[in-house]
């Protein structure tokens, strides 16, 4: 399944509505200014996820992942290479955690963000297609990219496909690059677009 | 529902409220209105709050902070299905309770909190709040990594005094190499001449040649120590100056005086540029000459045959200004900086053509120092010459005071024979050496025990020699201008052995330390010579080396 070059601009609107909201609740609760560059969305089917994220992530990733669970169900993943995960918690908690791994604070600290992340991504999807969603608690975890890809791709009965969206969060003169994956099934995607394509006729009109 | 269904609804309500009772956590349960429904015993203990106090209050009434800190929007946005995590890092805490702990510095306790929406048919019926205590784990964080950051500050010093360590100490050992050398040079010369004249089996010239090399390396023996006390004055602060008012120009006229003899055995040309203007000022004559000696012995040594040597006098407003300029072989950028440093050369291995200690400059120095001037280098590279300008005060005295010091001239132009010890008849001996004097004590010992000895003076001259006089023995020095001993076995090893590859060999060198020994040996010498070598310890390794040879 590919998106159409107006189904994938719509998209990213709509995405950047969320990650405006987003940016808007990390600056109050930091205190720093947080933008979240306009995203990029690519579809690719779960098993092409490997090849479209390996270039991205090399090492180590950490991911905070929230199943939903609903008319529409899937997985909702922020992915962050280990060293942009660390530099992140820095920038967030003013240096205050500037050391080069993760301890446990930092690691609640992802989740958070993670969590604020995913909930303002799925909520705009949910709203938009008048559908209530449930969250699972957002899990924070440590691993490669591959036990990663294994986690999620597994044990799916019906054909998947993953929404891709990169983006960068700009805090104080530095940038850290993080994609937001979302896997769905493809009745799920289906419906998604169908929304999507209805919320652009209305906007063009 | 069933009778057992609806015990077993009972059994598990009672089960989870003990263990909400038991848990080490705080656990609140809401309806959808926001009013209390449960509320554990851990919440009781650490908010003081008694269940009967709270059940069926709204949370946000009784905890008005929540709206004030803006945290109750989690609880709306609960409700509408998400689940909100609110990291310590960010918030602190959720409902402001005593610490535990208070030696870890927080006034609230701080929380880890997670706050869930509970369904039941596809709808919110309220909210599970879930605070976890987190301040001892914070504390133990922050001071670990306080912990960190202070062993990589201490790792980062450490590292830096252990370089600087290691470089004084390598410098330590090149100075004790240097030393070793350049006090058994002179040491090698008198003990073998000494040794001849004690046997008394020297012709009446080769005695006034043996008198002479003797005196001759023991003064340049007693520069060296005189050098190496100064140095040592100096550290010590116990240098004192002999301060008078004293005539520039006659020290400077004295100092080129005692330098001309070596500069014309180099033919350089001697230049002077004395501003008369320039005459008296404060301080102590003999210190004075050796620093003007020290730079004009400098500027001689390091300029090559035909090379010129310039002193300029002059005076310049209120103080008197000396340059020696040489043509000589300059000074790299990289060792400009330390040029004054003690013990230091340019070129600390074993092809170094120069001598000497590396004190003279630095003796400079301090004695500028010492009588209120300063001392400047300016080369423009390796092979450009250098400058060296001394400023020293100017005072208006009048002084008539001359001192001059002649140094003794040297010839040497004779060679001796020299009989008695064991027989090493039949034998060709290589020897290479570029002193002189070593070559020729060792000719001396070598022909009177009946070889036949062909010297050269460096490894080149012994490769050519070793082709055509083939050689049964070879005695080489190590360290050597151009081309040291190691180089030179290591290129006769690699000779076939109808070329002399395997002549038998043996080092001589004044570098004496242990691993100098085992370098030696390694190299492909069989034996170690250490300078000032025995004559009756030479005669029997080369005795030694031929049985080898003739066995072979």
């Amino acid at each position: 399944m590919k998106l159409t070059e107006r189904q994938s601009d719509a998209l990213s609107e709509l995405i950047n509505i969320a990650f405006a909201r987003t940016g808007a609740a990390l600056s109050e609760l930091t205190g720093h200014r947080v933008l979240l560059n306009p995203p990029e969305v690519a579809v690719y089917r779960t098993e092409e996820l490997r090849g479209a994220l390996a270039k991205f992530v090399p090492g180590d990733v950490a991911s905070i992942h929230q199943v939903f669970a609903g008319p529409v169900a899937g997985d909702a993943l922020l992915l962050l290479n280990y060293e942009g995960a660390v530099h992140l918690t820095d920038l967030l908690t003013n240096g205050h955690n500037s050391s080069a791994y993760l301890d446990e604070s930092a690691r609640e600290v992802l989740t958070e963000v993670g969590n604020i992340l995913l909930n303002a991504c799925l909520g705009m999807f949910g709203n938009l297609l008048n559908v209530h969603v449930t969250f699972s608690v957002p899990r924070l975890h440590l691993e490669t990219l591959d036990e990663l890809l294994a986690s999620i791709t597994t044990d799916k009965g019906e054909k998947h496909y993953a929404l891709v969206v990169y983006t960068a969060f700009q805090i104080r003169d530095s940038s850290v690059k993080g994609f937001l994956v979302i896997v769905l099934s493809v009745t799920s995607l289906d419906r998604l677009i169908q929304e999507v394509d209805a919320w652009e006729a209305k906007q063009s009109n | 529902m069933t009778e057992t269904s609806s015990k077993e609804t009972l059994l598990n309500a009672a089960v989870l409220r003990w263990m909400h009772d038991l848990a080490a956590q705080g656990i609140i349960t809401t309806d959808s209105e926001l009013n209390i429904v449960e509320w554990n015993h851990w919440m009781e203990e650490h908010t003081g709050k008694r269940v009967s106090e709270v059940i069926g209050k709204n949370l946000l009434d009784l905890f008005p902070e929540l709206t004030a800190r803006r945290l109750d929007r989690n609880y709306k946005w609960t409700l509408e299905g998400q689940v909100r995590v609110l990291s310590q890092a960010l918030h602190g805490y959720l409902i402001a309770m005593p610490v535990v702990s208070p030696e870890h510095g927080y006034e609230q306790m701080q929380q880890a909190v997670r706050i869930s929406p509970l369904n039941h048919d596809g709808k919110i019926i309220g909210t599970l709040t879930i605070i976890e205590d987190v301040t001892e784990r914070v504390a133990r964080e922050g001071e670990l990594q306080a912990q960190v950051e202070a062993r990589s500050r201490l790792l980062s010093s450490e590292k830096l005094a252990r370089n600087d360590a290691e470089r004084a100490n390598r410098l330590k050992d090149e100075f004790l190499a240097t030393i070793s050398h350049e006090l058994r040079n002179p040491l090698n010369a008198i003990l073998g001449w000494a040794h001849m004249l004690r046997l008394g089996k020297l012709t009446p010239p080769n005695v006034d040649r043996a008198v002479e090399t003797i005196y001759r390396n023991a003064k340049s023996q007693a520069q060296l120590v005189a050098d190496l006390l100064d140095v040592s004055r100096i550290i010590s602060g116990k240098l004192r100056l002999d301060v008078r008012p004293v005539d520039l120009l006659s020290i400077v006229n004295a100092a080129i005086d005692s330098i001309r003899p070596a500069a014309d055995a180099k033919s350089i040309r001697l230049q002077t540029i004395l501003d008369p203007a320039a005459g008296p000022i404060s301080g102590d004559a003999d210190r004075l000459q050796q620093i003007v000696w020290n730079l004009l012995t400098n500027a001689v040594k390091f300029t090559p045959k035909g090379g010129r040597v310039q002193v300029k006098v002059q005076r310049v407003d209120s103080h008197v200004e000396i340059v020696v300029t040489d043509s000589g072989v300059g000074i790299s950028k990289e060792f400009l900086p330390y040029v004054f440093d003690r013990f230091r050369q340019a070129d600390a291995s074993t092809t170094r053509i120069h001598g000497g200690l590396g004190l003279g400059l630095s003796i400079v120095h301090q004695l500028v120092d010492l009588h209120g001037g300063s001392v400047s280098v300016h080369s423009d590279g390796e092979g450009k010459g250098a400058s060296f300008t001394i400023i020293l005060p100017f005072v208006g005295v009048v002084s008539t005071e001359k001192e001059s010091e002649a140094v003794e001239q040297v010839h040497s132009d004779k060679i001796n024979t020299f009989e008695g010890l064991p027989t090493l008849e039949g034998l060709k001996v290589l020897v290479v050496d570029d002193e002189a004097d070593t070559r020729e004590l060792i000719q001396e010992v070598l022909k009177d025990c009946g070889s036949e000895v062909i010297l050269s003076r460096s490894a080149a001259e012994a490769l050519e020699a070793l082709e055509k006089y083939k050689p049964d023995i070879l005695i080489s020095d190590l360290g050597m201008p151009d081309e040291d001993g190691y180089s030179l076995i290591s290129k006769i090893r690699a000779l076939p052995s109808e070329r002399g590859g395997h002549i038998p060999a043996a080092a001589l060198t004044a570098y004496a330390r242990a691993e100098d020994r085992m370098r030696v040996l390694r190299s492909g010498f069989q034996f170690h010579l250490p300078k000032p070598v025995d004559s009756a310890e030479l005669v029997t390794v080369v005795a030694s080396l031929a049985g080898r040879a003739y066995k072979s």
